[in-house]
């Protein structure tokens, strides 16, 4: 492993019960804006004819993957693998709010907020951490489904939980495999609808993106800048609107 | 709680959201001074910032909770690891209580009514004029008709104390409260059973639980709903009676889809096997349960068989099921529930409720599930401020207790009764009504006679945080200071004190309960009942004979109390200090002294069973107008089951029409698999009348359009399951 700590959750997805505390703490914790979010649950519905019912919930967020499609694309180098803990972070004053990422991510884990002009998402609580507490999703979790912690440390409760279990499961194909650091005990997981997607922008956007961006950036740092960049967020978001 | 601790290296020089930007947009406009008295008390920084403990009000659970306060803003609450309700969490609703507080529609000011009732127009008034007001009309209802024309109603606020106290100063014996159209059945029947209100509930060793109805994950009490998920985890067993398929059944080991009114039957057969069988915990059965030797003749009708004819639950399966209990022993438990207000048997649900636990010798042994003590039973002996003795109520009770219901215990009442009287006019006519952060037109069945009684009064002043549609038709609205912005009186729990302080100062002119009380009581001439200086003189007169500062309260949010170990010996509060599973005051009422059948009314063929039930980002009505509690909520819809719904022509998402004996509502369907063919489920408490209430209002429909009145004779409970209705496409 590069980097020293490896943090990542564990969900145990039989003791989700879909009460939503996690997202509501998350919200309040991160100053997430309405109507956005870092956090999800994912409810299956039902599964079976009555009375042979069953339901599983799955809850998610940014799954600071090993290989993150979501760095590859950014050009501004605003996101990036903190090389400490391994969480994937989000320089919020270098994002010049593209949204590549957003694109990339192949779990939708990411989103633009329009009015800051910038990409949000999970950041693991790290300040939270710091501190030496729990994220905030993590640490209200009526149903004890979520667990935070370093993989790398074998004493560690996510390393513990990974030991004890009898069915691990990562979100991921044999198309795509960020290797990602939520690993899911319990659950009917790979049926949810949440197993990641491809890339959504076709090739030709590809290639503006990673040629044309990086080239209007370059050219904005040999010329006024604040405006420039004002100017190239301005233009991007147009964009952005007129692909959806 | 798992530590974690690196450092993070691009911390300093990273903006990684949050912080700065304005996630409570709206409650920044409201912004507050920062709390002097958090920082005379040490918790607040110079710049305003630290950590307060206190205590949640986003349900009656009451976590513990330390918010976590920015330049005099509240910015996060975390359940308190210290506090045995939260241990370190808080669900939905406590995590969101902040955006409560900063709520746009917060009322901040006193409110009179100018255009006419229910109008919604009012003009922001002085404290000293809505005030004055409401005590000179609460003085004329006294002179002209008596205390007794003026009701008092109000549910489960900590300050429910001083506001009894108003109550009984002032004469009136009529006393609303929510409890008859949530818990009657199951507080009455514990009462007569073991002595106690609601026992405690112990997870640590259970390794069977049976949950009637109880929706514990999500109808959600904080420790006790993550208990129960350990218990699970661990590998218990949890058995789930309800006719929905809920999150709770979800997890259930077995869900059983119950005939709606029948849960007794499924009880009573359960206690035939276990009897009959010679299963029981016999040693304590003889030495605590009354009637002891003659329980199997009492329930010899109850077979299996004759369970399944009532429940439509095979007879192998109730069979099955009670020996599994009665293998579990002492680590058996039969959960009490808490709103039970469902069908007018109810009360023997409970009864079978109390009866089986007897059975299984879980009370009060050491770590026995079931803790039939009550709180005040903790000792803890609190000091209250000197007050002379109030005057003797003499006039009958409008809610018929005890006068017609002998067995209603005088702090539950009848709440719907209240309303019926103030329409009859008997057994005489009410004139005024005061509420505290209540909401009966919402909660009482059938909504339009509850608005119709209240053009019957002359005046109504409503308490409250925000303007409930309670308030929307009354005369006087008193803004009280929410739960983060005032203190109440202290909580005893688990022999310790906890403490609700005010974390933020109050915003606009709200003030606390305690406040309103005590200037409401000292204009109606009432002052020496309310003789403290201010809340916090309230307070230290609460801990005087305990010889605590407040000061130590106040930093720790509580105070450990030490307490004298018992004997070991067990007297339960009965008339005989037994378990009454065969109770003399039942039979001296005329009623059945045993757990027994009462067979309740069932839908024709064309009609459904109407349930509720809650949901969980919700309490009631209270919290609908939490932006963020609003946002993760899902659209209110009506449940049906595909059969049901094929029959009648009727997708998913489509518009319906309900219709019950009086009333009916349009909404949404949800065609599911997860409910009865008979059934239909509406999550309650949405339908609002306020418009007050911005985020809230046009949301879903209210089931107080729907339900019939109809009341158990002996618990007092509303019969919600018991209203019966029919669907169409609309
Ligand atoms: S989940 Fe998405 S945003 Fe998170 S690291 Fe992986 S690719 Fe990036
Ligand atoms: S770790 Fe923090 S930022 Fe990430 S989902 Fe949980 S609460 Fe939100
Ligand atoms: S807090 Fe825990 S139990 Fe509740 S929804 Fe979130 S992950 Fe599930």
């Amino acid at each position: 492993m590069a980097q020293k700590n490896r943090y990542g959750f564990v969900i145990d997805v039989a003791r989700c019960i879909d009460c939503r505390a996690c997202l509501v703490a998350c919200r309040v914790e991160n100053e997430v804006s309405l109507p956005h979010t870092r956090i999800w649950v994912k409810d299956q519905g039902l599964r079976g004819t009555f009375p042979d019912l069953a339901r599983e919930f799955v809850p998610y967020n940014c799954m600071h993957c090993e290989h993150p499609p979501c760095i590859e694309v950014c050009t501004s180098g605003a996101t990036f693998k903190d090389p400490d803990n391994g969480l994937v972070l989000v320089d919020q004053e270098a994002c010049i709010g593209c949204g590549l990422c957003v694109e990339a991510c192949p779990y939708d884990a990411r989103y633009l907020d329009p009015t800051r002009g910038v990409v949000d998402k999970c950041t693991g609580c790290v300040h939270r951490v710091e501190r030496g507490e729990e994220p905030a999703c993590v640490a209200t979790c009526l149903g004890g489904a979520r667990m935070f912690g370093d993989f790398n440390d074998p004493t560690s409760e996510v390393s513990q939980a990974l030991a004890r279990a009898t069915q691990v499961r990562q979100l991921v194909t044999d198309e795509v495999d960020p290797d990602p650091n939520i690993y899911y005990l319990n659950g009917d997981v790979m049926q949810t609808g949440l197993l990641p997607r491809p890339p959504r922008y076709t090739t030709a956007e590809t290639l503006w993106r990673g040629v044309a961006i990086p080239a209007v950036i370059a050219g904005i740092t040999l010329s006024f800048l604040g405006q420039a960049v004002a100017f190239t967020k301005q233009l991007i978001e147009g964009e952005q609107e007129f692909e959806e | 709680m798992t530590r974690i601790g690196p450092h993070v290296s691009r911390r300093d020089f990273l903006k990684l959201g949050g912080a700065s930007v304005g996630a409570l947009a709206a409650g920044a406009i409201l912004a507050p001074p920062a709390a002097a008295a958090a920082r005379k008390a040490g918790f607040i920084d110079v710049a305003g910032d630290g950590t307060i403990p206190t205590m949640c009000e986003m349900c009656v659970w009451r976590c513990g909770v330390l918010a976590r306060v920015r330049d005099g803003r509240v910015v996060k609450l975390d359940g308190n690891p210290a506090h045995p309700h939260s241990r370190g969490m808080l669900c939905a609703r406590g995590q969101a209580g902040l955006m409560s507080t900063y709520d746009p529609d917060r009322v901040l000011h006193p409110l009179i009514r100018v255009g006419p009732r229910g109008g919604g127009q009012f003009r922001q008034a002085t404290w000293e004029e809505a005030l004055d007001l409401t005590a000179q009309k609460m003085a004329e209802i006294r002179d002209n008709y008596g205390p007794e024309a003026m009701i008092f109603s109000s549910t489960h606020n900590l300050s429910q104390v001083q506001f009894e106290n108003l109550l009984s100063a002032y004469g009136s014996p009529n006393y609303g409260t929510q409890r008859s159209l949530c818990f009657n059945a199951m507080v009455t029947a514990f009462l007569l059973t073991y002595g106690v209100e609601e026992p405690a509930r112990n997870y640590d060793r259970v390794k069977f639980v049976l949950l009637t109805g109880r929706n514990l994950l999500e109808a959600i009490s904080t420790s006790e709903t993550a208990e129960l998920m350990e218990a699970v985890a661990r590998g218990a067993k949890l058995v789930v009676l309800d006719p929905r398929f809920t999150k709770t059944a979800s997890k259930a080991t077995e869900w059983i889809p119950i005939r709606p009114g029948t849960d007794a039957a499924f009880l009573l057969s359960m206690i035939h096997v276990i009897v009959t069988e010679g299963l029981a915990d016999c040693e304590f059965v003889k030495k605590y349960v009354t009637g002891c030797e003659d329980i199997p003749a009492a329930m010899a009708e109850y077979t299996p068989e004759w369970g399944e004819a009532k429940t439509g639950v095979p007879a192998a399966t109730i069979d099955r099921l009670a020996r599994e209990y009665a293998a579990a022993g002492k680590d058996a438990m039969a959960h009490p529930g808490w709103r039970t207000s469902n069908f007018i048997n109810s009360f023997q649900a409970e009864r079978a409720i109390a009866t089986l636990n007897a059975l299984s010798g879980n009370v009060l042994t050491p770590g026995g599930c079931l803790v039939a003590e009550s709180p005040e039973a903790a000792g803890i002996p609190l000091g209250k401020p000197p007050q002379p003795a109030y005057p003797r109520v003499t006039s009958m009770r409008l809610d018929g207790v005890p006068w017609k219901y002998p067995l209603v215990p005088l702090k539950l009442g009848i709440f719907q009764n209240i309303r019926e009287a103030i329409l009859s006019g008997q057994p005489y006519q009410a004139h005024g009504w005061f509420v505290s952060r209540q909401n009966p037109v919402l909660s009482i069945p059938d909504r339009a006679r509850t608005v119709e009684a209240m053009g019957k009064l002359d005046f109504i002043a409503v308490v409250d945080v925000i303007l409930n549609d309670t308030a929307w038709y009354a005369d006087v609205v008193l803004p009280e200071a929410s739960y983060l912005e005032r203190y109440d009186p202290l909580n005893i729990v688990d022999h310790k004190l906890f403490l609700r302080q005010p974390v933020i100062e109050a915003q606009g002119e709200a003030r606390s309960a305690l406040w309103i009380y005590k200037q409401l009581g000292e204009r109606l001439g009432l002052g020496e009942f309310f003789q403290y200086e201010d809340e916090e003189d309230y307070l230290r007169q609460q801990l005087a004979p305990l010889g605590a500062e407040l000061q130590d309260v106040k930093y720790k949010g509580y105070l450990e109390v030490p307490v004298e170990e018992g004997d070991g010996e067990i007297v339960f509060g009965t008339p005989s200090g037994k378990i009454e599973v065969y109770s003399e005051t039942l039979a001296g009422a005329g009623f059945s002294p045993w757990p027994t059948w009462e067979e309740p009314p069932a839908p024709a063929p064309d009609e459904f069973y109407l349930l509720t039930g809650k949901v969980g980002q919700h309490t009631q009505t209270a919290t609908q107008n939490n932006a963020f509690l609003h946002q993760v909520e899902d659209e209110p819809k009506l449940w049906i089951h595909p059969a049901a719904a094929s029959a009648r022509g009727i997708e998913d998402g489509a518009s319906v029409r309900v219709t019950s004996p009086i009333g009916s509502v349009v909404v949404t369907s949800l065609v599911t698999e997860g409910i009865r063919q008979d059934c239909l489920f509406l999550a309650p408490g949405y339908g609002h009348a306020s418009k007050g209430l911005r985020v809230a209002y046009g949301v879903g429909v209210s089931d107080s359009d729907l339900h019939v009145t109809y009341t158990d004779p002996i618990s007092g409970g509303q019969a919600l399951s018991q209203t019966f209705v029919t669907v169409e496409r609309a």
